[in-house]
């Protein structure tokens, strides 16, 4: 027992309170201790040549950020990428994919490798930051109808587990306002896919001292609000699956939501 | 020595009524003639040579032969059944039991020795079996059942010589045939073996006494949910009952037995019944005592008890899951849970820490408080098993129930500790209660640090090389594992636990460190999990290799033990037979063949926690069962733990609650059934015989045996042919002088 061993809760803790720029994040490539290996982690996913930069590449740290700092769950403060052909993908059970452009079609490794990802029970969050013109949108459905070609994505509102599973929301939102519902591919109950067309990752971007760089569009500014709590919502059903699905939340929650109306 | 005259042999006897037919039809067709005859005077001397002639034919033809014999009388086989089931120790009408009335029937039957051959089997459960000294007072060791069909099946179907006869002594008071369809039952048993059965009785007059004649469940008893029990009363004798008072109590481990319920049985006519409604809430075999009350003159007051063994099912297994955290880890067991129909799963979440800012109000939050003071003082008991993941007992309130959810596992609960940096010690579980029934050691330098970083593959241990409990994630994973990130840090297993899992480099004392350990606490279970990487198994490159199977199989062999569930025990427990007290009572272990291995056998006594017996056997070779003598044991509840062992290795303990009973069902109903004994007698033309006319018993007769036999023919065949020829001859001469034609 003569090895270095360290209070991994407490530092986790610890840098959930300190100042953004001094947090304390775990190593990049993969959670290296005891108590963060399950930690959530939005990991972008590159298909094709894509690279992770510009304004939205802080918005994964954000999305954890907020995680930490709103709720028990702990998360890794320095997401990384993934390469949607690499075996990494299979690591975890979360990925983002996000774009503004069409996207060439995926490679055959690409298509076997997220659909092993998904038939695992990974959940893939495919985030539009264009829904105006809605290229990457159409182009990422095109490119799943490879990888589950046997499913077609529904609209999910309030009533899915995704809408309560931290905060109650009525409504999805990002850095643009886009529809009240989400679309999701649903299997056995199970959300697999959750499409946005929010610019989520938008509304998360942060740049020196915490500060939004994105402005929200199409809402005021307590938009921002509400796609945070998305984000957060998104984790905790990535977390806790169908938690607040169980009888135990349901007539609470149902009292909840009708006294907020 | 006899002599007779016979046919010659070489006639077949269809020849020889033809002959002597014939010899019939010429004498009668003579005699007509002659009666027909004009003259008179011719008769006589006609008639005689014709039928001197005839008789000279026959002879001819029969050759008759001389034959001397020696030899003796051979008695019948007679098969004795004497009833050997506990009820012979009853009393019988007067103040001798059963049992002495029994030896002065085989003594009557005894004296009759030199008219049959007799066989003296006692008779109980299966195929009957040979009494050792007939002339001795009759001392088998009694049978918790009456099964006569066995025995008479045993006897139609088996390669001896078939008796002539059966002589059957018992007080009627059978399990088979039952008092409904005698004669056709007898009849099956004996298929093609057509014998007289004769009954004794042993006893007419029913005890005064007051019994518990039967307890039945209604329905099935299935844990958490309520059930009537039935118990039946009788009272006879002449015995004034009125209501009875009926209480049941359940058998624990330590202490005195709790009460369940109470009730009255009314008794109208010879019986009453009464069901008494009972929850009970774990699984398995559960040992209750149901006692009446008897009136004032109850002649037998050992079968005012009784104990039976009541085996809870369970519907679902009902399971508490509570998280401190959501993680990667937590997902992975909640969506297994989820998954298994069998399983009612309740979950709670720490979703928020005090420390943690929401932003919003409570009512944009679909957050509930967590409810641990009314889970842990109210619901516990409706749960089969608790999981505790990574979850902090003093910062979420359950320090205060630890007391109650330690007493609630050797109850017979079940619980699951997962790793995390918030259980085991840094989760303010060490010196606590929880420690007592932990399978590892817990102490204040296992709280801080508390955990290990860095990363490290599990090993099997040998029992987790072979244990069932681990046989489906060895099917899909073989003997190897994912890495994990970390462990908790806990102390030495507890001297009765298994580990099945262990790390590779670090220790605890002198031995490593446990990683999966198990152990078997008061009539619960205990499970500890170090590691809160077993995520992997579910999802993961490593995971991705067995199509994330290995994560279920991992669960599935945790909670199917934990619950007992026969697929995942060490062995398969069950008694020879019903135990009666003060009988040897033999413990049957059923387990995998595993060589060199060998069966540690503890029987403690509930309620006491006396420790009655302990031994050790050899595993039965090629999987054979494994029978255990476990010595005679005084009425009761027991627990029989029984741990398979194998070099350094021991798969974990496997236990089974058995009850000993005095008279068990055979003392249940005392009253001697003798209508039943006649009817048997009368279905196989039989008789009723009181033991004092056995005496007088008929019985088949003898069958004579030749020891030498000599055969000298009469005459030679020539001289039969030539008396023969002339006898003809002067016949047909006196009919022509006579006038005959």
């Amino acid at each position: 027992m003569s090895r270095l061993v360290l209070p991994r809760r407490d530092l986790l803790r610890a840098s959930v309170a300190a100042p953004l720029g001094l947090a304390l994040s775990v190593g990049a490539g993969r959670a290296d201790a005891f108590g963060e290996e399950g930690a959530f982690h939005p990991r972008v996913v590159l298909a094709g040549d894509a690279k992770w930069e510009g304004v939205r590449a802080t918005a994964p740290a954000r999305w954890s950020e907020e995680l930490a700092r709103r709720t028990s769950a702990p998360a890794r403060l320095r997401p990384a990428t993934v390469r949607a052909d690499a075996p990494d993908l299979l690591a975890e059970p979360f990925a983002i994919w996000t774009g503004a452009t069409d996207v060439p079609a995926l490679t055959p490794r690409e298509v076997a490798n997220l659909r092993r990802f998904l038939t695992l029970g990974g959940i893939l969050f495919v985030d539009d930051q264009e829904p105006a013109t809605g290229s990457f949108g159409r182009a990422a459905r095109r490119e799943l109808a490879r990888v589950v070609p046997e499913q077609t994505p529904i609209a999910i509102g309030p009533e899915n587990v995704v809408f309560r599973s931290f905060y109650l929301l009525r409504k999805a939102a990002g850095r643009i306002a886009g529809p009240p519902k989400l679309d999701a591919i649903v299997r056995g109950g199970a959300v697999q896919v959750v499409f946005g067309k929010h610019d989520l990752l938008g509304a998360l971007a942060t740049g020196a001292g915490g500060v939004p760089t994105m402005a929200i569009e199409g809402g005021p500014e307590a938009q921002r609000e509400i796609a945070v709590r998305l984000a957060v919502n998104l984790a905790m059903y990535v977390l806790c699956s169908n938690y607040k699905d169980d009888q135990v939340h349901a007539e609470h929650l149902m009292r909840r939501r009708g006294s907020a109306r | 020595m006899t002599t007779s005259v016979e046919a010659s042999g070489d006639l077949a006897p269809a020849w020889i009524l033809a002959a002597l037919i014939l010899a019939a039809v010429s004498l009668v067709f003579l005699a007509v003639e002659l009666w027909r005859a004009p003259r008179r005077g011719v008769a006589p001397l006609v008639a005689v040579t014709g039928v001197l002639a005839v008789a000279a034919l026959v002879g001819a033809l029969l050759r008759p032969v001389s034959v001397s014999r020696s030899g003796s009388l051979v008695g019948p086989r007679l098969v004795v059944l004497v009833d050997a089931s506990k009820s012979i120790d009853l009393p019988a009408d007067g103040d001798e039991t059963r049992r002495a009335v029994a030896t002065r029937g085989i003594a009557a039957l005894l004296e009759r020795s030199r008219e049959v051959r007799q066989t003296f089997l006692s008779f109980g459960e299966g195929e009957p079996t040979k009494v050792p000294d007939p002339s001795a007072p009759f001392a088998v060791a009694p049978m918790p059942r009456s099964d006569l069909l066995s025995a008479l099946e045993s006897l139609a179907e088996g390669n001896d010589e078939r008796p002539s006869a059966i002589v059957v002594l018992s007080d009627g008071r059978l399990d088979r045939p039952s008092d409904v369809g005698v004669d056709v039952s007898v009849r099956e048993a004996l298929g093609g073996l057509s014998v007289p059965i004769h009954t004794v009785p042993l006893a007419r007059a029913a005890p005064q006494d007051a019994t518990v004649r039967a307890v039945r469940v209604a329905g099935a008893a299935v844990a958490h949910q309520a059930f009537d029990l039935r118990v039946e009363v009788g009272c006879h004798g002449g015995l004034s009952c009125g209501d009875i008072p009926v209480t049941v109590r359940e058998l624990r481990d330590q202490g005195e037995p709790v009460l369940l319920e109470k009730g009255v049985a009314r008794i109208e006519g010879q019986t009453g019944v009464v069901a008494l409604p009972l929850m009970l809430h774990r699984t398995g075999a559960r040992v209750l005592e149901v006692a009446i009350t008897p009136p004032e003159g109850d002649t037998l007051p050992d079968d005012d008890v009784r104990y039976v063994t009541i085996d809870v099912s369970r519907d679902r297994v009902r399971l508490l899951h509570i998280a401190g955290r959501a993680t990667y880890d937590v997902r992975a067991l909640r969506t297994w849970l989820k998954s298994d129909a069998s399983i009612d799963v309740v979950a709670f979440f720490i979703l928020r820490s005090p420390t943690d800012d929401v932003g919003a109000t409570q009512d944009e939050l679909a957050l509930i408080p967590f409810p641990v003071d009314e889970l842990f003082s109210v619901h516990l008991p409706s749960f089969d098993a608790v999981v505790l993941q990574d979850f902090n007992a003093e910062v979420y309130g359950l320090t205060q129930h630890l007391p109650a959810l330690a007493r609630y596992v050797k109850a017979g609960g079940g619980l699951v500790m997962v790793g995390g940096p918030d259980a085991f010690g840094p989760g303010r579980y060490a010196s606590s209660p929880i420690g007592d029934v932990l399978p590892i050691a817990l102490g204040p330098e296992h709280v801080r640090p508390g955990v290990d970083l860095a990363w490290f593959t599990p090993r099997f241990t040998e029992a987790g090389a072979f244990a069932p409990m681990l046989g489906p994630l060895r099917d899909v994973l073989g003997s190897d594992l994912p890495p994990m990130p970390g462990t908790n840090l806990v102390g030495r297993p507890r001297e009765d636990a298994t580990v099945l899992l262990e790390h590779p480099t670090l220790t605890a004392g002198d031995v490593p460190m446990p990683i999966l350990a198990v152990a078997e606490i008061g009539t619960g279970r205990s499970v500890a999990l170090t590691v809160d990487g077993s995520h992997r198994l579910a999802f993961s490159s490593f995971a991705a290799g067995s199509a994330g199977r290995a994560h279920g199989a991992f669960w599935d062999g945790i909670v199917g033990w934990l619950m007992r569930d026969p697929r995942y025990e060490s062995a398969g427990l069950s008694l020879a037979r019903s135990c009666l007290a003060g009988e040897e009572a033999k413990l049957v272990v059923r387990s995998l063949p595993s060589e060199g291995a060998e069966i540690a056998v503890e029987i403690v006594r509930l309620g006491s926690g006396e420790v009655v017996h302990t031994s050790k056997v050899p595993i039965a070779a090629k999987g054979k069962p494994t029978e255990v003598a476990i010595g005679r044991l005084p009425a009761g509840g027991y627990r029989a733990s029984v741990e398979i062992r194998k070099g350094k290795g021991k798969a974990p303990v496997v236990r089974q609650d058995f009850a000993c009973e005095k008279g068990g069902d055979e003392w249940a109903d005392p009253r001697p059934d003798v209508e039943r004994l006649r009817l048997i007698a009368q279905a196989t033309g039989g008789s009723l015989v009181e033991v004092k006319d056995l005496g007088r018993l008929d019985l088949p007769a003898a069958t004579p045996v030749d020891a030498e036999r000599q055969v000298h023919p009469v005459a030679p065949p020539w001289a039969w042919t030539s008396a023969a020829a002339c006898l003809l001859g002067a016949h047909w001469l006196v009919r022509r002088r006579r006038g005959l034609s």
